[in-house]
């Protein structure tokens, strides 16, 4: 029992990696370490899988990453409508970024997403997205006019949202993340032969994946809804 | 103890979760054996719809373990 409550204990708190010796000392922790490194993998499988790119003859890989692309478009242009070619590149960015840093658990690195700083980040700038391009879009009066706007009654709601949307799209995804890695620790030191290989199919990887189109899908949803101008 | 009480009475979210989700999968089986066709579709509203309707369940269990871990 005591055996548990340490591996509890250990999976929630967050390990610092090594101390850059620099302004007094820097501590940087282990989810910006494994960042950095998902970072290095995800440039060279993108270098490499970009390197010869024909027009005219496309082989497997390139069609394969077009079609990726193609559908990442249509999803944007079904869910934003107009302006979906400000947000495309971000948004596949953001599901290459989170489909390495939910499943780079069966690699044997602690997924960055296991820390709510990092989650709580990622919260952060799709507000960013949210919002900006509310007022971007609509300008600052048209933008500020928005938040009353199907019907002025849900005014106070539309603001409370501001703060809710993050909170709710960190806490989902720092949840689950947390939440399967609690349960893989504890199968480990429970039944450490196969029994974790299987569990795993299901919580580190479908999990992590249905977490991903989740974030996905509610950041472009919420895009849409603030910019949509076609009613 | 009153910790592991408090905890326990947080994760009773996930009554909530675990009856949403049930009767929307119910739904779901329905409407396709319903209309087979649309299969695709309506198995990608039951995903997304279950991830958000879990995510309620996920939020007693991260105040459960911030109530255990802070006391």
């Amino acid at each position: 029992m005591g055996n548990i409550q340490t591996t509890m204990t250990e999976g929630l708190a967050t390990k610092i990696a090594f101390t850059i010796p620099v302004l007094g000392g820097i501590k940087v922790s282990e989810s910006v370490l494994v960042n950095l490194i998902l970072s290095a993998l995800i440039i060279v499988l993108v270098l490499l899988a970009t390197r010869n790119l024909k027009p005219d003859k496309p082989g497997r890989l390139q069609s394969m990453l077009e079609a990726m692309v193609g559908f990442i478009n249509g999803f944007c242009k079904e869910n934003i409508g107009r302006h979906w070619r400000h947000f495309a590149p971000w948004i596949g960015t953001i599901t290459i970024y989170l489909t390495f840093a939910n499943l780079c658990g069966i690699l044997g690195l602690t997924p960055p997403t296991k820390d709510v700083s990092i989650t709580a980040s990622l919260a952060i700038t799709s507000v960013f997205l949210i919002y900006g391009s509310q007022f971007r879009f609509l300008g600052a009066k048209g933008g500020f006019k928005r938040f009353a706007e199907p019907i002025p009654l849900l005014l106070p709601i539309n603001l409370m949202e501001i703060g809710i949307r993050p909170l709710s799209l960190c806490m989902r995804l720092f949840g689950n993340v947390l939440g399967a890695f609690i349960i893989m620790e504890l199968l480990k030191a429970v039944v450490p032969v196969i029994v974790p290989a299987a569990f795993s199919l299901y919580f580190d990887i479908f999990d992590g994946l249905i977490q991903v189109i989740v974030f996905v899908f509610l950041t472009t949803v919420f895009t849409g809804e603030a910019i949509n101008e076609e009613e | 103890m009153t910790v592991a009480f408090a905890a326990a009475i947080a994760v009773f979210t996930g009554i909530g979760a675990g009856l949403g989700i049930s009767f929307a999968t119910g739904k779901a089986a329905e409407s396709i054996a319903r209309q087979p066709e649309a299969a695709n579709n309506i198995r990608n509203t039951l995903l997304i719809g279950c991830a958000l309707a879990e995510a309620t369940a996920i939020y007693g269990f991260v105040i459960a373990l911030a109530i255990i871990f802070t006391k």
